[in-house]
């Protein structure tokens, strides 16, 4: 996939690339909406679940040195299971793109280009994908190796240049609508680390595969953090009751930044920052489903069948009607799904593997 | 081409083709695992064998006499005192005066004259007493090396010596050794014949605080010049020739205890492998031996100093220098290097990374100051603070054309001006850049053409493309801040940010000599000395080691021994 094998950084680079995005869009919106003033402890709780359950999943890994989901599912039910498994991560990974990519346009839409039509936007977005998916893969880690700490000051400058906008208060209550909303029906917003599917598929091109289990927890940790920070910007910026009805949100806050009189509404340079990082995670997504397919088929190039995927993707994100369906999808549909084929999928897969190592071990 | 291969060429299947060459890039590995090979020498001192077979096999592996091309012994008939003997001369090409060499070094030697056609090897008489019918004589052993050193080389700054380094040192710097058969010493001849000082000052590449030498049109004289900075036997300097009509001599230099052998093999690959008639300049040589031309970015520096070249080459890379161009070629290169000056090494190292910050800066106008004009003023002016937005507004109400026309009004003339500069004798080039920025940025303003704000900006932006060392560089950043113009007037930010995306993009894919040419600002590696930040100079332990070098470190721990040393 890469001419150069990632290293331990550019991983963890990868996996917080895709979380920006989520962040970027409409997530935060979702996350407090959900669990109003708790949010906060909902995001440590999720973190700490997140990472039990990573550390089972490196341990699943430990198994199998070097391999990702791919070869797993063929050891556990042959070329057949891997196809089904690759399938269905390809689906995945094409209409997370394909809804992101549509609510973020819709999003640019409502917010700069109020005479454009989506579809030109999209198309972009869909160019620019198209021309860097005919280079290695490894420029577009770089690029979100140079994009991401730039995303992050970003996201520092939103935290301390509202300060001042900050009402502390708004952690009141602490446990919001209650125990059961926040810990039980929050657990929902797992899906918020949606980053650790791609995990799945790292271990083959780890330049030291050995460190799988750090990159997994720092990523999980870091994405954690990430989230925290945005987050509890808009927390402390915005009455939970208002934030539901804002457009990216997190661009909404950005809008209250005043560093003296001069340097005041900037926050197209965030944007423009934003839409950098939405592209690495575009053509990530894309990437991946082009590697899972030539795996699955055993193709030699990669580059012939990535226009094919960057064609679904445009495609798919034409079919909602508008904005409305789009996220009703995103917010509603997606989630469910990132929960289902990242965390349910990928780990029976692994557990079920590794009951038959175990067997074939016992047998031998 | 015809409509069916045109089809054909968009429809067809056609695999991938990429041309693969890549340096170890296992960052964290120390180079000092990498194979040594031939590093026996570096460290050894050795005397002076009798026997000049010896000697003369010891200087041919210590000076890879094999491969180096100005590396010259030149074995004789040494005539003394009626006896012949076997001798050899050993002295770097370019570096000596062939006219002292030959009359006054091989004639005295060589020839049969009165000196040396003198009886034998008998003693000299020095006094001689007679007592008691006993002749008492004091008589001086006769000294092959002191009759050759006092009586046969007519050079008034001659010295003998046991060790090969001396004598190497003094090949190094331009001298002439000569190795008798018998004798265990060997004679360092002081017959310097290079060009000093005199040959030019660098025209391109000014420093305040350095050496003002330039490389010239001469191969041989450009060679000299990197042995005299380098003054190391480990130097090799090699010769290939280019293109079937020409046969233009190349020489590619480089440290042979230092440069990484894979990258050196790669380097003459290349330049053997080139099927062109002619070859003329570093510049045709550059691009044809170039990983690719994509976005016309460079991928080796091209200098005109020595002493810059001799900084790349004690790196660890590689310095191909071309017959009859002023130029080296400095391979590999990556972006950071072209916003470095070699001024950076002279000075203080706080004003050094003051400097490369503004490079920085400066190479960000180039590229996108007007294109993030363009999106503003279209899209965003939101983000200009009231007053500014209002002086803006008030400057463009006189202008009649869109902010795009005004922009490539303005930037186009500024590239005529530029061009016409150039192409001017110098004497009025100067006079055609005063009548174009004044006048007529001047008069269009008042015209009502353009806006101040723009003629600012234009301004602002290309000053920024005159702060950038490298002139290829440069030159890209121009050509591209078009493009973002485009893309920032079609559609604001977003089009800056995928666009940015897509170079970037193909930036971080590039490579130079299997070196990634985005380094160190992608890899977020174990990487040192990246040239992110250049530390002070007791601090540059290391090489890079991106270039996988032979030797990872330059300096101790602690260089500054006066100061620390327990």
């Amino acid at each position: 996939m890469a001419k150069h094998k990632i290293s331990t950084i550019s991983a963890i680079m990868l996996t917080l690339s895709i979380v920006v995005s989520y962040i970027t869009s409409s997530f935060p919106r979702t996350f407090i909406n959900e669990t109003k003033s708790a949010t906060l402890i909902n995001i440590v709780y999720i973190t700490i679940l997140v990472l039990f359950i990573i550390l089972i999943f490196c341990n699943l890994f430990k198994r199998f040195p070097g391999l990702d989901l791919l070869d797993i599912s063929k050891f556990l039910g042959g070329n057949i299971l891997k196809d089904i498994i690759g399938s269905f991560f390809i689906m995945y990974f094409t209409i997370s793109s394909s809804i992101m990519l549509r609510n973020f346009c819709e999003s640019l839409v409502v917010i700069y280009y109020p005479l454009t039509n989506y579809v030109f936007i999209i198309l972009m977005f869909i160019f620019s994908i198209s021309l860097v998916n005919r280079l290695d893969f490894s420029s577009t880690l770089n690029v979100s190796s140079i994009v991401f700490p730039l995303v992050l000051i970003s996201a520092l400058l939103l935290f301390c240049g509202n300060l001042d906008n900050f009402s502390f208060k708004r952690i009141y209550p602490i446990l919001g609508d209650g125990f059961y909303n926040t810990f039980i029906l929050g657990l929902k917003n797992i899906g918020a680390f949606g980053g650790i599917c791609y995990l799945y598929f790292l271990p083959p091109m780890l330049k030291e595969p050995q460190k799988f289990k750090k990159i997994a927890v720092i990523s999980v940790i870091a994405t954690g953090l990430f989230i925290f920070l945005c987050v509890a910007t808009l927390l402390f910026m915005f009455s939970f009751f208002i934030t539901t009805d804002e457009v990216m949100p997190l661009f909404s806050a950005a809008r209250y930044i005043e560093f003296g009189t001069f340097f005041q509404r900037f926050e197209s340079v965030f944007l423009l920052i934003w839409i950098i990082s939405f592209c690495c995670f575009l053509s990530i997504t894309c990437k991946f489903s082009t590697n899972i397919f030539n795996k699955m088929f055993n193709l030699s190039d990669m580059k012939a069948m990535s226009n094919i995927f960057i064609l679904l993707i445009f495609a798919l994100s034409l079919l909602p009607q508008n904005y409305a369906i789009a996220n009703f999808l995103e917010t509603n549909i997606y989630r469910y799904l990132r929960i289902a084929v990242g965390f349910i999928l990928g780990i029976t897969i692994l557990i079920l593997a590794n009951i038959k190592k175990k067997k074939v071990g016992e047998k031998d | 081409m015809k409509i069916t291969s045109y089809i054909k060429k968009i429809f067809n299947y056609s695999p991938p083709f990429k041309y693969q060459f890549s340096l170890p890039n296992d960052f964290n590995k120390t180079n000092l695992d990498l194979p040594q090979e031939n590093l026996v020498h570096s460290k050894e001192n050795r005397n002076i064998f009798t026997s000049l077979d010896v000697n003369s096999d010891y200087i041919k592996s210590r000076y890879n006499i094999l491969i180096n091309s100005d590396i010259i012994t030149r074995e004789f008939i040494l005539n003394a005192r009626g006896k012949q003997y076997k001798a050899l001369l050993l002295y770097i090409d370019g570096m000596i005066d062939s006219q002292i060499l030959n009359d006054f070094v091989l004639e005295p030697l060589m020839m049969r004259n009165r000196n040396n056609m003198f009886e034998g090897d008998k003693n000299r008489i020095i006094s001689e007493a007679v007592s008691n019918n006993i002749t008492v004589r004091k008589v001086k052993k006769f000294d092959l090396a002191d009759y050759i050193e006092n009586c046969l080389i007519p050079q008034n700054n001659i010295k003998q010596s046991k060790s090969f380094e001396e004598i190497f040192s003094g090949v190094n710097s331009g001298n002439c050794a000569l190795f008798v058969d018998t004798l265990d010493i060997a004679f360092d001849i002081d017959i310097k014949g290079f060009k000093q000082r005199s040959i030019s000052k660098p025209e391109n590449e000014i420093v305040i605080k350095g050496p003002h030498e330039a490389f010239v049109e001469n191969l041989r004289t450009n060679t000299s010049l990197l042995r005299r900075f380098s003054n190391n036997e480990n130097l090799i300097i090699e010769s290939l020739e280019v293109g079937k009509l020409t046969k233009t001599k190349c020489a590619v230099c480089y440290m042979q205890d230092i440069a990484n052998g894979d990258l050196v093999a790669e380097v003459k690959y290349r330049i053997n492998n080139l099927d062109i008639d002619s070859l003329l300049s570093s510049g045709q040589l550059e691009q044809l031996i170039s990983d690719n031309n994509s976005l016309g970015l460079p991928k080796s520096i091209s200098t005109e100093r020595p002493d810059n070249a001799v900084q790349h080459l004690l790196e660890g890379r590689i310095i191909v220098l071309v017959n009859g161009s002023p130029y080296a070629l400095i391979l590999p290169a990556i972006m950071i290097d072209f916003l470095t000056s070699p001024e950076d090494r002279n000075l203080k190292t706080i004003f050094s990374n003051f400097l490369r910050a503004i490079r920085i800066i400066s190479a960000f106008f180039a590229l996108l100051l007007p294109g993030l004009y363009v999106s503003i003023t279209s899209f965003h002016i939101e983000i200009l603070p009231t007053e500014l937005l209002y002086s803006i507004l008030a400057a463009r109400e006189s202008v009649p054309f869109p902010v795009i026309f005004e922009i490539l009004i303005m930037e186009i003339s500024f590239e005529i001006i530029r061009e016409a500069s150039l192409r001017v004798p110098s004497a009025i080039g100067s006079t055609i850049g005063i009548v174009g920025a004044l006048v007529i940025g001047q008069a269009a303003v008042s015209a009502g053409i353009v806006s101040p704000i723009l003629i600012i900006i234009v301004a602002i932006t290309a000053l920024s493309s005159f702060a950038i060392p490298d002139y290829s560089f440069s030159f890209h950043l121009r050509l591209f801040r078009f493009l973002f113009i485009l893309l920032g007037y079609m559609c604001g930010f977003l089009g800056i940010g995928t666009g940015l995306f897509v170079y970037l993009s193909i930036i971080c894919d590039m490579e130079s000599f299997g070196v990634s040419y985005s380094l160190p600002y992608s890899h977020m590696e174990n990487l040192k000395n990246t040239g992110i930040i250049l530390p002070p100079i007791w601090k540059r332990e290391y090489r890079s080691s991106y270039l996988a070098t032979k030797k990872a470190k330059k300096q101790e721990d602690i260089s500054m021994k006066w100061k620390f040393n327990k």
